[in-house]
């Protein structure tokens, strides 16, 4: 459990962070979005003290972080950046073994670690151990970086754009493999982004930022349905929202069963997002889609009407998710 | 892209095309073969000698054979190909070989054995020969891609025959003359010359890494610092070592504690102070710009992981700066040779002493005998050291 | 246009003060020594002359900047044209070899250089000047080849698809973005050559290194500080005066 209370950040004269209160509890993965200069990554340096903060306190499970000695603080931290920060004169196996290393664990345990960790992030021990960070590319090198903030197995987790520099395919591929350690691992993470398609896809719960201020937070799906303000309407992408919304939900949450009018020519998986069977409703100008199973066999249907007017009545009773 | 893909188209066209630098340096040394004296004999050390030819010194049957050797090499490098590199590299070393044995032939044909005194003197064109070779041999390194230790052990191979000729045969050469005669004298000036460079450069790298430390911890004493010793590196050598000779002749005189340590205005102590002030600033800057060079996010991950101050600067910022760090003592090093040179002026000792002795008694042998052993000795440290600092670039980082 | 002379003028002085400085403390060195006579009696006590009289101080200096000059001309010349012959196409073979050439180059030391030269050459200015024009050559080189090949190919590029001609890129693009680290080749150039032309003295050459020479010989103090101090002077006149260009040049590039 990280607490931020009316937490503060003055550079000088300029206030980077601004009276900012925030809870994230254990096992949570929370997205701070916003434009650049926000504060987004002061507010995450200050968690894991590489800066002080000025004013208000944060603690970990009820600890203030100044209670901490900074160093042991910082080994019980998982931190990775945009540019990985992986050290140049070290080969990738003794990067991703620092922090076992300064914590003083044996070698063989070191060693274990960092060859279970190659493994769990697709890295072949034989390729990859030797080799130095030079020598890899974008994507396998944000890999050894997260690699390396897992390597003690720190509870917490602070990730400041990890992949905003590497290309969208290998992003997804890499958001997708964090979403499935998560799934696994249920750390606390809190992970600092501008691209919003990338919070809502990872995150449990989501802070939108400016000038130092908090927004909006709440779960990604209560903020697509009701910004707060246009500059959070306009973050979530103005009018692309409903399609952002719907690649949230899946397609099974939002069938009905199978009536008696003649089933619909196209076909789609449950499991595929709404926002694909809408755009399948698109390419094949129908208002209906057969909902199939992974064995292909039809378990209902997705009407486009039907969906408007779930919408209508949700809009109606105007529950905040 | 494109730009780069027609170049190799370009090169790749070429290949056939004769290189235009061997076969420069091939043309070179045939005309400096031809038209530039080979040797001179001087009847003692004094008396500048009488020049002669390279059929004169190595007989019809030498000047042919050298001359028929460079016209193969000419030759070989109208196709850039890598066969015929290869080749050019055997007939490089074959020649390189083969000239300590032409000074054999040339002593035998010019000197008088009745004349105890008379020696033998290396002509401009032997000299040409011998440089535009050595050119040859960094060009060929560079087109075959050769590593440096191997260049390194060729060219040691080479230096053994030559010191092996030079020690059995070829007593009337005017350099191993100058040499016997003055062997213990030469001996101790090289050692002189070594402790004075070490001894400087070790200074100078405790006291300019201290300093550069300083100067990232402080700004302001970051500007003075910097003007300082830029203002050291402007003032000439000379100029320096004179500015330094009356207050320390004065301290010397006057102060009886550093009297006793051997402070005075002409000798070690001004010498070793001005090689001092030269050397920091190398070192200095780049101690400064290597720590400097070190990623901010790099020192930032080591922190966020947990490192302490202390192993952050010892595990981390300082293995990085190392390289750069060796670059400057590469720099100061090479430089601190020349400058001990200088410093025989004021009575230091060393190499520079034959220098500076031997222009004064017109004795170009023994000018010779220190010049160069000091060129030899700068380039020795130049390759030693960056080869050192290239062994610190882990994994070949940029 | 005079408003922005006017504004500009303090900046301007400020920046001139400098070397200006230094060639007033020179000019009232090389005239004002012989007048000093006290004080340089008070350096040398026992010595039966304290001013350096061989040849008037003014000469020693027009001397030395003649060797100076001449060595640097020609080696600023050669040293820049041949940076730019071997980065053309015509040349580019030589590249390799001039690179190497120009960082083995910077280890020779300027005494062995000159001591090298004198048995080719004889004693003299001669040498002097050749081995001042080789040594000098050097740094010209490699920093007009660190220049030119410093330039971004994509810069090249982008000029070559504007319908540049290769002279138009060289004159318009290259030379410019590289003027400012040439002219840093040049300053180590000619501030080394001013230092190293000092040791011609040994060789024959009569120049500001003449004193300092004759004073370390006859132990006399006087004529070595005389010696130093306007060598000093000179070096650190020249310098500021190049780091005025760099300044300017700097400025000219940063607008």
């Amino acid at each position: 459990m990280i607490e931020l209370s009316r937490v503060s950040k003055r550079f000088g004269d300029t206030t980077a962070v601004d009276d900012i209160s925030l809870s994230i509890p254990s096992g949570k993965f929370c997205a701070l979005v916003g434009t650049s200069g926000c504060g987004k990554s002061t507010m995450l340096r200050m968690i894991n003290r590489l800066i002080p903060h000025s004013d208000g306190q944060i603690t970990l499970d009820g600890e203030p972080i100044e209670s901490f000695n900074p160093v042991k603080l910082r080994r019980r931290i998982g931190y990775v950046i945009q540019s990985t920060g992986l050290f140049p004169h070290w080969s990738v196996a003794r990067n991703i073994g620092l922090v076992p290393r300064l914590l003083k664990w044996p070698t063989e345990k070191v060693n274990a670690r960092v060859e279970e960790l190659m493994g769990i992030f697709g890295l072949p021990v034989d390729e990859f151990a030797h080799k130095y960070p030079h020598q890899l590319s974008g994507g396998q090198a944000q890999r050894v970086g997260v690699a390396r903030a897992l390597a003690a197995d720190p509870d917490i987790l602070l990730m400041d754009e990890p992949f905003g520099a590497l290309d969208p395919l290998t992003r997804e591929k890499l958001q997708d493999e964090l979403l499935r350690l998560q799934a696994k691992l249920h750390k606390t993470v809190v992970f600092v982004t501008h691209d919003m398609d990338e919070a809502l896809k990872l995150a449990d719960h989501l802070v939108v930022m400016r000038d130092g201020r908090i927004v909006q937070q709440g779960s990604p799906l209560a903020l697509l349905q009701h910004p707060e303000d246009a500059f959070v309407e306009s973050m979530l992408g103005g009018l692309e929202r409903g399609l952002k919304q719907a690649a949230l939900t899946r397609v099974k949450d939002h069938m009905t069963s199978l009536g008696s009018a003649i089933p619909a020519h196209s076909r789609i998986p449950g499991d595929f997002t709404l926002r694909q069977g809408l755009s399948m409703m698109m390419r094949d100008h129908c208002d209906r889609l057969t909902v199939v199973d992974a064995s292909d066999v039809p378990i209902g249907e997705l009407s486009l009407r039907r969906l408007i007017k779930e919408a209508q009545t949700e809009r109606g009773v105007h529950r905040a998710g | 892209m494109p730009v780069r893909a027609a170049a190799r188209l370009r090169a790749g066209a070429r290949t056939l095309a004769p290189n235009a630098v061997l076969l420069t340096l091939s043309i070179v040394m045939l005309a400096a073969l031809w038209l530039t004296s080979t040797v001179s004999v001087a009847p003692n050390r004094i008396v500048p000698g009488s020049a002669f030819d390279v059929v004169a010194a190595f007989g019809v049957a030498g000047a042919l054979l050298v001359s028929l050797l460079l016209l193969a090499l000419a030759a070989l490098s109208l196709k850039a190909e890598r066969v015929n590199y290869q080749a050019m590299l055997l007939l490089v070393v074959l020649i390189l070989l083969l000239m300590p044995f032409g000074l054999m032939v040339a002593g035998h044909f010019l000197i008088d054995p009745a004349l105890a005194q008379a020696r033998l003197g290396i002509g401009a064109g032997y000299w040409t020969l011998l440089f535009v070779l050595l050119l040859c041999l960094v060009e060929l390194r560079l087109r075959l891609g050769l590593k440096r230790l191997a260049t390194a052990a060729l060219l040691l191979g080479v230096a053994l025959v030559w010191w092996l000729c030079a020690r059995l045969w070829l007593d009337e050469l005017a350099l191993v003359q100058e040499f016997h005669s003055r062997q213990s004298a030469f001996y101790a000036a090289l050692s002189q010359h070594l402790v004075l460079v070490a001894s400087a450069v070790g200074v100078s790298l405790v006291l300019g890494m201290t300093l550069a430390l300083l100067m990232r911890r402080f700004t302001r004493v970051e500007k003075v610092g910097f003007a300082l010793l830029n203002f050291f590196q402007t003032v000439p050598s000379l100029a320096l070592f004179g500015l330094l000779l009356a207050p320390l002749a004065w301290l010397g005189a006057n102060v009886a504690f550093l009297r006793d340590l051997g402070v005075s205005g002409i000798g070690n102590t001004p010498a070793l102070i001005a090689l001092i002030a030269y050397s920091l600033l190398p070192i200095a800057r780049n101690t400064y710009i290597a720590l400097g060079e070190v990623r901010p996010d790099t020192l930032e991950a080591a922190t966020a992981m947990g490192m302490r101050p202390a192993q952050r600067f010892w595990q981390v910022r300082f293995p990085l700066a190392l390289p750069v760090l060796l670059e400057g003592v590469r720099i100061t090093t090479v430089q601190a040779v020349g400058l001990a040179a200088v410093a025989a002026l004021i009575g230091a000792g060393g190499l520079g002493t034959f220098i500076f002795q031997g222009l004064g008694q017109a004795a170009m042998d023994m000018v010779l005998l220190g010049a160069l052993p000091i060129v030899i000795m700068a380039l020795i440290m130049d390759a030693g050291l960056g080869a050192l600092a290239e062994l610190t670039r882990h994994g070949g980082q940029a | 246009m005079q408003a922005s002379v006017v504004s500009l003028r303090p900046g301007f002085a400020l920046r001139w003060l400098v070397p200006l400085g230094w060639a007033a403390l020179l000019a009232l060195a090389v005239f004002g020594m012989q007048y000093a006579d006290g004080f340089f009696r008070w350096i040398a006590p026992d010595a039966r002359q304290v001013i350096y009289s061989r040849a008037s101080f003014l000469d020693l200096l027009g001397r030395h900047l003649l060797v100076v000059g001449v060595a640097g001309a020609v080696t600023i010349v050669v040293g820049v044209l041949a940076g730019i012959g071997v980065t053309r196409r015509y040349g580019r073979d030589f590249l390799p070899l001039a690179g190497q050439l120009a960082s083995i180059g910077q280890t020779f030391p300027p005494v062995a250089v000159l001591a090298l030269a004198v048995p080719v050459l004889g004693f003299g200015t001669l040498p002097i000047i050749v081995a001042l024009m080789l040594y000098g050559l050097l740094p010209i080189l490699r920093n007009t080849l660190a220049g030119l090949q410093g330039v971004d190919a994509g810069t090249k590029e982008a000029a070559l698809a504007m319908g540049m001609t290769q002279r138009q890129i060289l004159w318009r693009v290259e030379l410019p973005l590289a003027a400012p680290v040439i002219l840093a080749g040049i300053r180590t150039s000619i501030t080394i050559n001013i230092a190293t032309a000092a040791l011609g003295a040994t060789v024959g050459a009569s120049n500001l290194g003449d004193p300092i020479i004759s004073g370390i010989v006859n132990s006399n103090m006087a004529y070595v500080l005389q010696g130093a101090l306007l060598i000093a002077l000179l070096a650190l006149t020249v310098d500021s005066l190049f780091d005025l260009f760099q300044q300017a040049l700097a400025k000219r590039s940063a607008a």
